[in-house]
């Protein structure tokens, strides 16, 4: 059946689908939808007449334009068609949701879709998010056009071409979105955590559970507390233990503590033995203090680690860490002994060792010391990190400048879209 | 679960319920109160127990479908919908709390003259203020002031005791319903029923909720903020008509307007009593300005899937702050305008409340009853029983009184 051209959705509903004697067979209600290249497609059309819904093959069209649709079979030939949420319908299931608008990574509203012939297949070309699409929803498209047209402005097409749009509900995943994925990945964790931040909790955890895992880690650091417990909470145990694995243990350590106590522990039993221990051994802490701002993970070489040796180890080990400011030097009771800033030990003589070049006048605080005197020290000595030690000198963790700045400044998305 | 880890939920979760409900009494409703405190005494303040029932019945339903679905109840409207019913909705609610926003800039102006200060400095201060604090907004900010701003309600418990009312004669007024055959004493039923039941607070509600992220497991501590909320507005109700009653009452004082209360407790119930109630009233009122018109900017551009947010700019969020913007400064200039039809614009927006009412109700109710958007979270076959019956009850008011306004408006 050619359909040239294109039209939107709106266009054709309830329109009456004519028979070839020029009988009506029902109203369209609605468009079941499939995975097509290069893009969805039309299946079959859902019409309604007397309350009795009818699927009508796109196959048994004849005509299908704004202006006629119309069918090559007649009543008799029409199959029932029930409901079920197997079926992707366009207008249940597309029309008026949410989706991601991924070149502006924000969220926005399907007000219309825009269907285009190709072959002989009508395909889903694009959804209409603007003002147009509303307007053309509730008929007076061409009357706004023609007001705007005295005050010589037009109204401008917002459309967003369905290569671009990534769909939410698990039902709709059925649909192949390869390149949005990509493209979704390419965004910045923390733009990724203000488009979650705009959505319902399920519909967050949907929308991350697609996410690869490192992405996903970033992206979830940057939400706020009580969004992260619900996207935990909404996902399998194994999945969310991945992503845990995955982030900074004193963020894990965060999160694991706002989780009801039993998921927190079946987490923490998927996760690899030797991360878990550091996880558990900063949950200890009271979440205000610098025991529960600082992360266990540092780098530490012994004192008579040659300069040579320590540049040599650190490009092997820094990869894996958080943020690396300095070099801790310690011996092998973890007592620490002093600190090498980058720098210093960039411009130090090679065959120099840590503890001639380390300085030993340490600025530390306890794991007790309150997050706002943490802050206080970090900012009068400007220090970069500072470390955490207990009585006796042995070294617990670290807390860097970004964890105390997320402390009094919290990041963007936690302060995002809060209302009134 | 400990007593105290419930608590600690509780403080949490609290919030929503009880802002709403304080919101709730804004300038209008204050005025029906005093007036029908002034006009029957006593005698109509048994209405406030089956008010509170509806109210809590009808927002338990309300946060329940935010707490469970994490979306307000326009998002709800325009995904079930479509944008036809959406769109009305939106237009019917804009106008109707644009006369709220018009009766809460005259409350602030009246009460402002009353104090002694000029209408035309005042409503211009205000209006400027209200509009930077949300236009320069810092959520924080904005959040402490409106709690501090439901603290200052109290005023009218006080004043309530300071006009040492027969408190038997209360309690049993109270208790003991009683009906007058007469025309001004049903529409002031109803109207008190109609201030505490409105629309958008409906809206204003579940959004918080939603935006709050409460989580299904804390319902239950939801529900009672929703409870404890709605016994609060009806607390202040309750005291703002046993003040005028046992002060106005005896006296055949009639009012028509809240500060008009507050200038006839002057000679009866003393300096302290009327500074109270004019400072209460220049509260509420302003808190109403500000929180009608952001709740309508957020409803409507969530409804139409715009950009909106306290912390966005003009450009980032045009509709937004066009909308909010718009509200105050004509809600402002109107009551600038010294022949305004401001009357008629109240009448209207009460009208509009209550033809929108029962579209609403039935919307919620239907929603709440999918199982699709509720799962296991749809009402209970019992519970349903009570929610219809409430919901025939309240639209059969509204129907009522919009009928009755006509007829009165007519002769």
């Amino acid at each position: 059946m050619p359909f040239l051209g294109e039209l939107f959705i709106s266009e054709i509903l309830k329109k009456p689908v004519l028979d070839p004697k020029g009988d009506e067979l029902g109203r369209v209600k609605d468009l079941v939808i499939v995975r097509g290249e290069p893009l969805p497609k039309v299946s079959s059309l859902i019409i309604e007449k007397k309350r009795v819904i009818y699927n009508l093959p796109w196959l048994d069209l004849n005509i299908f334009n704004k202006r006629i649709i119309s069918a090559n079979i007649y009543s008799e030939a029409l199959q029932p068609y029930e409901l079920n949420e197997e079926d992707l319908l366009l207008v249940r299931d597309i029309l008026d949701k949410q989706i991601v608008d991924i070149n502006g990574a924000k969220v926005v509203r399907v007000n219309d879709v825009k269907l285009e012939g190709y072959d002989t297949e009508a395909i889903l070309i694009a959804v209409d998010v603007g003002m147009r699409g509303i307007m053309r929803r509730l008929g007076v498209e061409r009357g706004g056009e023609d007001l705007m047209r005295l005050f010589k402005k037009h109204i401008p097409y917002h459309l967003i071409s369905w290569n671009y749009i990534q769909t939410l509900e698990p039902k709709l995943t059925t649909i192949s979105l390869t390149v949005p994925r990509q493209m979704l990945a390419d965004l910045h964790p923390a733009d990724i955590a203000d488009i979650i931040s705009q959505f319902s909790h399920k519909e967050g955890a949907t929308f991350f559970s697609d996410l690869d895992v490192d992405v996903a880690a970033e992206a979830l650091s940057e939400l706020k507390p009580e969004t992260q417990v619900d996207i935990i909470s909404e996902m399998d145990t194994d999945k969310a233990a991945d992503i845990i694995e995955e982030m900074p243990p004193d963020e894990a350590a965060d999160i694991l503590s706002d989780l009801p106590v039993d998921k927190a522990k079946e987490i923490l039993e998927s996760i690899e033995k030797e991360e878990a221990e550091d996880i558990q051994e900063l949950l200890s802490h009271e979440e205000d203090t610098a025991g529960g701002l600082m992360t266990n993970v540092f780098i530490a070489y012994p004192p008579e680690t040659t300069v040579r040796k320590a540049i040599e180890n650190f490009k092997r080990d820094a990869e894996v860490f958080e943020t690396v400011y300095y070099i801790y030097v310690m011996d092998t009771n973890e007592k620490l002994f002093g600190v090498v800033s980058l720098r210093d030990m960039i411009l130090a003589d090679l065959d120099a060792k840590l503890s001639d070049i380390m300085a030993t006048k340490l600025k530390t605080v306890t794991p007790e010391t309150d997050e706002m005197e943490v802050a206080g020290i970090i900012s009068k000595y400007n220090l970069l990190a500072i470390p955490v030690i207990d009585t006796e000198g042995f070294i617990l963790g670290i807390v860097t400048i970004d964890d105390i700045i997320d402390r009094i400044l919290p990041p963007s998305a936690k302060r995002k879209r809060r209302k009134v | 679960m400990s007593l105290r880890k419930k608590i600690v939920i509780f403080l949490s979760v609290m919030g929503p319920g009880i802002i709403t409900a304080n919101v709730d009494n804004d300038a209008s409703g204050i005025a029906t109160y005093s007036v029908a405190g002034a006009r029957f005494g006593y005698a109509l303040l048994w209405i406030l127990i089956p008010t509170t029932v509806a109210l809590v019945v009808i927002q338990e339903m309300v946060a329940r479908m935010g707490v469970v679905t994490g979306k307000g109840l326009s998002d709800l409207i325009r995904e079930n919908y479509g944008v036809r019913s959406t769109f009305f909705m939106m237009t019917v609610l804009f106008i109707a709390n644009f006369g709220n926003t018009v009766a809460n800039f005259a409350g602030w102006a009246a009460s402002m003259e009353i104090l002694g200060f000029s209408k035309y400095l005042m409503v211009t201060l205000g209006a400027l203020s209200i509009w930077a604090l949300v236009i320069k907004g810092n959520y924080r900010f904005v959040e402490r002031i409106l709690l501090f701003a439901c603290l200052l309600y109290f005023g009218y418990v006080i004043s309530g005791f300071m006009s040492k009312p027969s408190w038997p004669d209360v309690l049993r007024s109270t208790l003991i319903p009683q009906m007058q055959w007469n025309p001004e004493f049903i529409i002031l039923s109803i109207g008190i029923i109609g201030t505490t039941i409105t629309p958008w607070m409906q809206f204003y509600l579940q959004s918080s909720i939603a935006e709050k992220g409460i989580r299904k497991e804390e319902y239950k501590a939801s529900r009672l903020d929703v409870l404890i909320g709605c016994s609060i507005t009806d607390i202040i109700s309750f005291f703002i008509i046993v003040t005028c009653a046992t002060t106005l009452f005896p006296y055949g004082i009639r009012i028509h307007e809240a500060s008009e209360a507050a200038l006839a407790l002057k000679p009866l119930a003393g300096n302290y009593a009327y500074l109270i109630f004019a400072v209460s009233l220049a509260n509420a009122a302003l808190l109403g300005a500000i929180i009608v018109p952001l709740a309508t900017a957020y409803y409507i551009c969530e409804a139409m899937g715009w950009e909106r947010g306290v912390n966005k700019t003009f450009k980032e969020a045009p509709q937004f702050m066009w909308i909010y913007t718009f509200m105050i400064v004509s809600a402002a200039l109107l009551v600038l305008i010294p022949s305004a039809p401001l009357v008629f614009l109240m009448v209207t927006s009460a009208v509009l409340n209550g033809l929108l009412l029962p579209f609403v109700l039935i919307y919620a109710l239907s929603l709440v009853n999918n199982k699709k958007i509720m799962g296991e979270y749809v009402n209970p076959k019992s519970y349903n029983v009570i929610s219809w019956g409430t919901v025939a009850v309240l639209i059969g008011l509204a129907i009522f009184f919009v009928i009755t306004t006509f007829v009165t408006l007519r002769t």
